[in-house]
């Protein structure tokens, strides 16, 4: 009887902690449900003209925080992704049209030497913080830009001063014709803001999540780590129209696994960095959209030209034989990406698809080797540990090399310690090749160039530690003259990358393709390679 | 009992010393210029230099040692080099989310797990104690991130009756704002008188916690179970039984109280080492914790927040353990810390 009663108290209890768990369940429909439309009492905000916008909540779920630098001058990173929504540039680089769209300035015209660019702007704009856009803020953002060194801040390289003419014309003066409506365009450090307002407030207020931008949103609330949202500024110079999105939020959501099923849900409306596997999985689903678009980045094997047996072009001709482009295509990356032609990412000006490609030629790779001298020996690859792509490339290589005697030893590393052994003083100690991807602070021919193979000194990211003046001199050159001949550019930039196929100090192995995820209602997005993983959402709207 | 209390803290604080000392050091042999990651990889030498400066790393390493840890003493943790802000703020906007986390965990260990394990001690060999054994070699070997996958396919995909993930829905957080007291979502909440908010942030916290729960959960009814079945099986339980106390009172009084002393000091180390070994659950449900915040730090060579992380968790560890021993000496009369001292 004893025993009887004892026991069943524990059940009772088993039970009562039981129920508690599914009570709780039971009403977690509703938070399962669609982020939708329900938060309409919350905007407080209401357009003093016009419409309201009244398309409810978009929320995008990205791999890491979106937000760790909140400085506009200073962000280099993910921060893009929100900060296009909340800050606005001079100009917006069309991947559709390939021409440059116009956004706080209304205009712009360039001098025949291509040393004077003149942008009339936007009247009537509103910051944030209720200022008007004028010249002047103009000139103080891109100079304290500059002046601070940050982030992408060399871009302005070529800016020599910024004048006033007027309070809405502004003028720029460069030391060499450079295309100034990439930099103006640039998707990072060129941003135009409310430099008077960031100035008063000071780096803890703008580090607390505030922003001094135009752009359509600005900040409601920020969860550090955890969500960032955006809800719509009443003053926007565009306004507003019933279908545009009232919040944005941007969820950190670092594992895949949940970015897929939050997706499937219908809980969010677009999510990025998907393996190729996921891709191929949700496209088709009811619901579900896959776009795979081009990204701006590629996948590129530096070898360590200063030490031997890359120091000869010959064992470097050899190893862009060695690499079996299409497998790696195909069957690492499952069709999200594209061999590389020359070293310009595809869609950019200035990339050129009759320029000569490597192609898989084992035959051809033992040849190139054998005239280089090289019979056997160690060499060592590092890649970024945890990307499976990259290891999968070591990988192929390896048993690539082995066929001809040469033992590669890969180490996946972090990308401070990979980086930091690529610089290490002593050249015989760097890894005799290192797998990255390339992309550039802003979309110019010569930021891709420069950045890989041009002279360095101290090494930054010519991880190959290439160096010929000629190469040097040609995208000098092109980057010089751009601004008044682009045609002339274009040739010279050709003119490098034949240097470069012929030398390969590196090997642009292929192009990324960005792969995207959305809800098949979720409308008026198009992938901008220039501005990676942002979406417009004032563009987007659901149906 | 306070002359052991003393004691035991001033031997911590040696095992502090101790640890930050070989922390501090091994943080900056690495090759890694922490100036240099500072202003960011376009930076010249002048920069470099100012930023050394800047950052103190100009000074000979015993001192920056010593400022370091005056710091520590004094609420200056320091700057994280990654993200340029003060290590003890991050740290502590970080902090409770984590242990919301890992006491809810623990919670439903100690709640579900003892009643399991005595009743497994209780009717040894039966089929409830094959069935509870199973179960607990399950909860401590099973890979919580395979865990925290399938509880979310099963509650959030399958039957819709708890969310994927985060400590609380966007909407919620948006129309029933609450101030951040604690940090914690709960006792934030509930204090306020928030119950949307308190019924929310408690769904999402149900599959992240049971997922955390796993491994204690095992761990407890093990301990409990093999603890119980050697004090029942002692003479003075006899001698209760003779003397015609209820069954209930001495498993559940006499029994009990004698088996949770191993218990109470396994799960306390549990919990110290849970404040940072939870990334992997807190990565699949988009947690916003500790583990992940460490695991960044980490990666990226953030010096001065692994530090500070290692000697958030060595206090917890010194401080857990004293309250355990003081615990279980309040629990069995047997042990009198004074004794020792």
């Amino acid at each position: 009887m004893m025993k009887k009663r004892s026991r069943n108290t524990l059940l009772l209890l088993m039970l009562s902690v039981m129920l508690v768990l599914s009570a709780c369940g039971s009403k977690g429909n509703t938070t399962a449900a669609n982020t939708g439309s329900n938060t309409g009492s919350n905007t407080g905000s209401n357009t003093s003209s016009g419409n309201a916008p009244k398309g409810g909540i978009a929320v995008y779920s990205v791999n890491s925080d979106v937000m760790t630098f909140w400085d506009p001058s200073d962000s280099f990173s993910n921060e893009i992704i929100a900060m296009h929504n909340m800050y606005e540039t001079l100009l917006r680089y069309n991947a559709q049209t390939k021409t440059f769209d116009k956004v706080l300035a209304e205009d712009y015209s360039k001098s025949a030497d291509g040393l004077t660019w003149t942008f009339k702007l936007r009247k009537g704009i509103k910051f944030h913080t209720g200022a008007e856009l004028s010249a002047d803020l103009v000139k103080k953002s891109i100079e304290r830009t500059i002046k601070r060194g940050k982030g992408a801040s060399y871009i302005w390289e070529s800016v020599k001063e910024i004048n006033v003419v007027d309070q809405y014309t502004v003028e720029f003066k460069l030391k060499y014709a450079e295309a100034l409506d990439n930099v103006v365009s640039a998707g990072y450090s060129a941003f135009i803001f409310d430099a008077d307002a960031l100035d008063k407030n000071g780096e803890d207020w703008i580090n607390e999540g505030h922003d001094v931008g135009s752009g359509p949103y600005t900040v409601q609330k920020w969860t550090k780590g955890s969500d960032l949202v955006l809800t719509s500024y009443p003053e926007y110079w565009k306004g507003w129209t019933p279908k545009n999105f009232e919040k944005v939020v941007f969820k950190t959501t670092p594992e895949a696994n949940t970015r897929q099923q939050q997706l499937e849900a219908g809980e969010v409306d677009i999510t990025n960095q998907l393996t190729p596997e996921m891709l191929k999985s949700l496209d088709g689903k009811p619901g579900v959209q896959v776009l795979k678009t081009e990204a701006f980045q590629n996948l590129t094997l530096q070898m360590n030209t200063l030490k031997a047996p890359f120091n000869n072009p010959k064992a470097r001709q050899a190893l862009a034989y060695a690499l079996n482009y299409d497998s790696i295509v195909k069957d690492i990356m499952g069709g999200m990406a594209e061999q590389s032609t020359g070293y310009l990412p595809k869609g950019l000006w200035g990339q050129d698809s009759s320029l000569f490609k490597y192609s898989y030629n084992p035959d051809k790779a033992k040849e190139l080797l054998k005239e280089a001298g090289v019979s056997g020996g160690k060499l060592s690859i590092t890649y970024l540990s945890g990307d499976e792509a990259e290891r999968q490339v070591a990988e192929l290589l390896k048993v690539e090399l082995a066929k001809v005697g040469l033992d590669l030893e890969i180490k996946g590393m972090t990308w401070d310690a990979q980086w930091d052994l690529a610089k290490s003083p002593d050249a015989s100690q760097r890894q005799d090749l290192f797998l990255l991807y390339y992309w550039s602070g802003y979309s110019d021919p010569y930021g891709y160039l420069s950045i890989a193979y041009k002279t360095e000194n101290p090494i930054v990211y010519n991880l190959g530690y290439y160096s010929n003046p000629k190469f040097d001199s040609l995208i000098d050159q092109a980057r010089k003259s751009a601004g008044s001949n682009r045609d002339g550019a274009t040739a010279l930039y050709k003119q490098a990358q034949e240097i470069l196929i012929n030398d390969a100090p590196g090997i642009s192995i292929f192009d990324l393709k960005y792969g995207y995820a959305l809800r098949d209602n979720f409308k008026g997005f198009s992938s901008n390679p220039y501005y990676a993983n942002v979406v417009f959402f004032y563009d987007t709207y659901r149906e | 009992m306070i002359r052991f209390i003393i004691k035991r803290l001033l031997l911590g604080l040696f095992v502090l010393a101790g640890v930050s000392v070989i922390t501090f050091t091994v943080a900056r042999v690495v090759p890694s210029d922490p100036a240099a990651r500072w202003v960011g990889p376009r930076a010249n030498a002048e920069q470099i230099a100012a930023a050394r400066i800047e950052l103190g790393l100009d000074k000979p390493l015993p001192q920056q040692y010593i400022t370091y840890m005056k710091g520590l003493f004094t609420g200056d943790w320091g700057t994280s080099i990654r993200t340029h802000q003060p290590v003890l703020r991050e740290l502590l906007s970080f902090l409770p989310s984590s242990l919301e986390l890992i006491l809810a965990g623990m919670l439903i260990a100690v709640v579900i797990g003892i009643p399991l394990g005595v009743i497994s001690a209780v009717k040894k060999d039966s089929w409830i104690d094959q069935l509870t054994r199973t179960f607990s070699v399950g909860g401590v070997s099973i890979p919580t991130f395979w865990l925290g996958l399938i509880l979310q396919l099963v509650f959030f995909r399958q039957l819709s009756l708890f969310p994927l993930g985060e400590r609380v829905s966007t909407n919620t957080s948006l129309l029933y704002p609450i101030d951040n007291w604690t940090g914690f979502y709960l006792l934030d909440s509930l204090l306020q008188g928030n119950f949307d908010f308190f019924k929310d942030a408690a769904l999402h916290l149900v599959l992240p916690a049971l997922t955390m729960a796993a491994y204690p959960l095992g761990l407890v009814i093990r301990m409990i179970r093999s603890s119980m079945i050697d004090v029942l099986g002692e003479e003075h339980i006899r001698v209760l039984k003779a003397y015609g106390i209820p069954a209930w009172r001495r498993v559940f009084v006499y029994g009990l109280k004698n088996a949770l002393g191993p218990t109470a000091t396994s799960l306390g180390l549990t919990f110290a080492y849970a404040l940072t070994s939870t990334f992997l659950i807190e990565a699949v449900f988009s947690w916003p914790g500790l583990g992940m915040y460490a695991s960044q730090a980490i990666l990226a060579n953030d010096y001065p927040v692994t530090m500070a992380i290692t000697f958030l968790v060595t206090v917890t560890y010194i401080l857990i353990n004293l309250l355990v021993d003081v615990v279980v000496a309040m629990l069995d009369p047997r042990i009198k810390l004074y004794q020792n001292a």
